[in-house]
């Protein structure tokens, strides 16, 4: 018999190192034509983080986003960067990119303050110009102001900065603290279908909702997020490394089972965005915390389904049978019918 | 030689002109990706490069009594092979040293890197790496983490195996205990997990003239990554430099220095460029993997479905050197209660070495285990008062100006407007299955 359930799981999840220092540095350059380079030493790692990078500074410098240029994770050409890891870069070299196009900006405004005859507080850059903000039609391309202040005024427009979280390390007794600067939150919903006879589990869809603070680019979160639910269902269900006295009997593919396209499910994404005062543009991140509460939303849905708590994880087709056959046959499955 | 810049967005982008943030523009390299033009690792090549391979300890602890290169040395297309007496610092780690580059006196785990070899070809490097003669005189081993913190168990390290006990309290838990109306236990487990990032491990090392030295690497940390490089082989930081290729996934498993400072070493020993691609054996056996947790839940609570009090002990299996085990323990106990408003709380998290595979950083650090046994266990605790389990954790969430058991007090707590979305969005109705 296939029986379906639903399961509901969610999460809380910080951005950055656990209290050690992790600040993130850049640089940047607009040229004279109005073009801009930044330099970060954040890794794309795929999720897309040079694309998300590109389009703060695009919108900090006021300069379109394809007259950016990123120069990424080089050593001994980029400033440095505490990596591509703990959902850290969208927020931590996003404000180190902010903080050096700030300074870039700044000298732009100033150089168009003697063009416009305003004072700088009153311009801002946007879109490749530089215009009063109480009076956009004032306003003067970026590109001229960018070539007049490295030939005319000798002030070339450029800026570093850097960004490192505010925390404090936990108190080893008590283990209280502020280790981090910023939390996400997330909820997702699994809909499963469980075979009685054999333990098999199929997820037939998933739900999340994150919120992200503001997503810099959503088509990029969306896409984390998918992969992190696909993640997470390889935990719930498949991925186990079958470890024996220290050695690793299943070391392929073959064996090892990643879910592929063939298993994962419809998968519903929506973002609860709520910019966060301390991020750029009121940007956190979502790397990790796509993959949080599948597992448990899958293993919850199971418990719907047929009745059975699971506490080990991968919850295998075997370890379902094997609750199912320990569970009282006076037991009726279900929670919400 | 490629030199790896990262193009400009291509001009698909459509023109911005009302800003770029919170569009959704496809990714910069997203052509590059599609028609395969994206230069990853083991897509690095220069000319005259040698082929690295690693000699691996077949023992999941052994001391190593002899190492004997000769054969291997007088192997066809052998060029060099380093082992750990090569490596000027031959220790790393984040929180704790613990980890050789090469193993020296003693090998921890399956896998262990004992010598690294480079040939002309690949093929010759395997071949030669099968002669190197390691002697290994066998040590008793322990793979079952709460075996491995009796006292009579064998040691990796030190007089313990208990690498890390990381505590939080909040309130008075045994009085939070005494209030409740019902006390519900639970013990939860997790497996080891792969990163199984499609990519493996894959870099090059090509040595300057003047003894400088740029690797190529699939890396997250391209500068944790040089900096250890640097300080292992007692060179300048500015002398190493470190380029991250193309990623093929990472997943937290491309945290950290693995074979960079063998191929560094390799290059500037043989002034040759230097190749590494570790095999998908290679990465189960001998990289990082997910921490196996063992948890054990105890939660207080009242009639009305208030939730009192939570102990949670977390044993995490290490595996045989710390890594990122300390770091990753910390984020899972500070998480460990959920994101519910409980005014008494006690946490216990312990981290034990023993001779099973290095556990490292992976996607959540640590948070993915906890996050599995609370949310289960909050759907266990509701059943225990009867309560729905969605009504359950709204009457229990954290809200703004709420903190977790660290004291860390959360603004702009979204959970509720998640959760009513996500609802909405599986249309999920109070009266019934899906069935």
């Amino acid at each position: 018999m296939r029986r379906r359930g639903r399961g509901v799981a969610w999460m809380a999840y910080p951005i950055g190192f656990t209290s050690y220092a992790n600040p993130s540095a850049a640089f940047v350059k607009v040229n004279q034509d109005g073009s801009a380079v930044v330099w970060t030493g954040a890794a794309d790692v795929g999720q897309g983080s040079t694309t998300a990078l590109a389009q703060i500074a695009a919108d900090a410098l006021g300069i379109p986003l394809d007259r950016i240029t990123m120069v990424t994770s080089d050593t001994l050409q980029t400033p440095m960067d505490l990596g591509s890891v703990a959902s850290r870069v969208t927020y931590i070299a996003g404000n180190a990119i902010m903080r050096a196009c700030a300074q870039a900006r700044q000298i732009l405004l100033e150089v168009a303050a003697d063009e416009l005859g305003i004072g700088p507080e009153g311009l801002e850059c946007r879109d490749g110009w530089i215009m009063a903000r109480d009076l956009p039609e004032r306003r003067v391309p970026l590109a001229d102001i960018a070539r007049k202040a490295e030939t005319g005024k000798g002030r070339p427009p450029i800026g570093a900065g850097s960004y490192n979280p505010p925390t404090t390390f936990l108190d080893p007794e008590t283990g209280h603290g502020k280790p981090y600067n910023a939390y996400v939150y997330a909820t997702q919903i699994a809909e499963v279908e469980v075979d009685t006879e054999t333990g098999q589990v199929e997820v037939l869809r998933l739900t999340a909702v994150h919120d992200c603070g503001r997503a810099i680019n959503p088509l990029l979160v969306e896409g984390q997020i998918q992969g992190g639910m696909a993640m997470g269902m390889g935990y719930a269900l498949s991925e186990e490394m079958v470890v024996q006295d220290g050695r690793v009997l299943n070391t392929t593919f073959a064996d090892y089972l990643v879910p592929t396209a063939m298993d994962v499910p419809p998968m519903d994404v929506g973002l609860a965005e709520v910019p966060d005062p301390t991020g750029p543009f009121g940007a956190k991140g979502v790397g990790e915390p796509s993959l949080l509460p599948t597992a448990p939303a899958i293993v919850n849905a199971i418990y719907d389904a047929v009745g059975v708590r699971l506490h080990e994880l991968p919850v295998t087709a075997e370890r379902v049978l094997a609750a199912l056959r320990a569970q009282s046959p006076a037991r009726q499955p279900g929670r919400h019918s | 030689m490629t030199t790896i810049t990262h193009p400009a967005p291509p001009t698909v982008i459509e023109e911005t002109p009302s800003g770029a943030v919170g569009r959704r523009v496809p990714r910069h390299d997203a052509l590059l990706q599609v028609t395969g033009r994206v230069v990853y690792g083991d897509d690095m090549h220069a000319a005259g490069m040698l082929w690295a391979r690693a000699v691996r300890s077949p023992h999941p602890h052994a001391r190593i009594a002899e190492v004997d290169l000769l054969p291997a040395l007088s192997s066809p297309g052998v060029r060099a092979i380093i082992t750990g007496r090569d490596v000027p610092r031959n220790r790393y780690g984040f929180t704790h040293q613990d980890q050789p580059v090469l193993a020296e006196d003693c090998v921890r785990h399956v896998g262990e890197a004992v010598a690294v070899v480079a040939a002309e070809t690949l093929r010759q490097a395997e071949e030669a790496a099968a002669r190197v003669m390691v002697r290994y005189e066998p040590l008793p081993a322990v793979f079952d983490p709460l075996e491995a913190m009796r006292t009579d168990a064998p040691r990796l390290h030190q007089d313990t195996n208990v690498a890390e006990h990381i505590r939080i309290r909040e309130g008075d838990v045994e009085a939070g205990f005494a209030q409740a109306d019902a006390i519900v236990e639970e013990e939860f487990t997790t497996g080891f997990v792969e990163h199984a990032h499609l990519e493996p491990h894959a870099g090059l090392a090509i040595p300057s003239p003047d003894g400088a030295i740029t690797i190529y690497s699939s890396v997250q940390r391209p500068f944790l990554v040089a900096g250890d490089t640097a300080k292992v082989l007692a060179m300048s930081q500015n002398r190493v430099r470190l380029i991250a290729t193309g990623v093929g996934g990472g997943f937290g498993g491309k945290n950290e220095m693995t074979f960079e400072p063998w191929i560094a070493l390799l290059a500037l020993r043989t002034r040759r460029p230097v190749k590494i691609v570790f095999t998908r054996e290679e990465e189960f056996q001998a990289t990082t993997v997910r921490h196996p947790y063992r948890m054990r839940y105890r939660t207080g609570v009242r009639a009305d479905g208030t939730l009192l009090a939570r102990a949670v002990e977390i044993i995490s299996d290490c595996g045989a050197y710390v890594s990122w085990g300390a770091s990753t323990l910390a984020k899972a106990s500070i998480h460990a209660a959920g994101p519910y408003a409980i005014p008494h709380v006690k946490i216990d998290g312990y981290l034990v070495y023993t001779n099973n595979p290095v556990g490292g950083a992976m996607r959540g650090f640590g948070v993915p285990q906890v996050g599995f046994a609370y949310e289960c266990h909050t759907d266990a605790v509701a059943e225990a008062v009867t309560m729905d389990p969605i009504a359950f954790r709204l009457r229990n969430a954290l809200r703004d100006g709420g903190h977790l058991p660290t004291g860390q007090v959360l603004e702009r707590v979204t959970l509720a407007e998640t959760l009513r979305q996500a609802l909405e969005m599986a249309e999920w109705r109070r009266e019934g299955r899906a069935s």
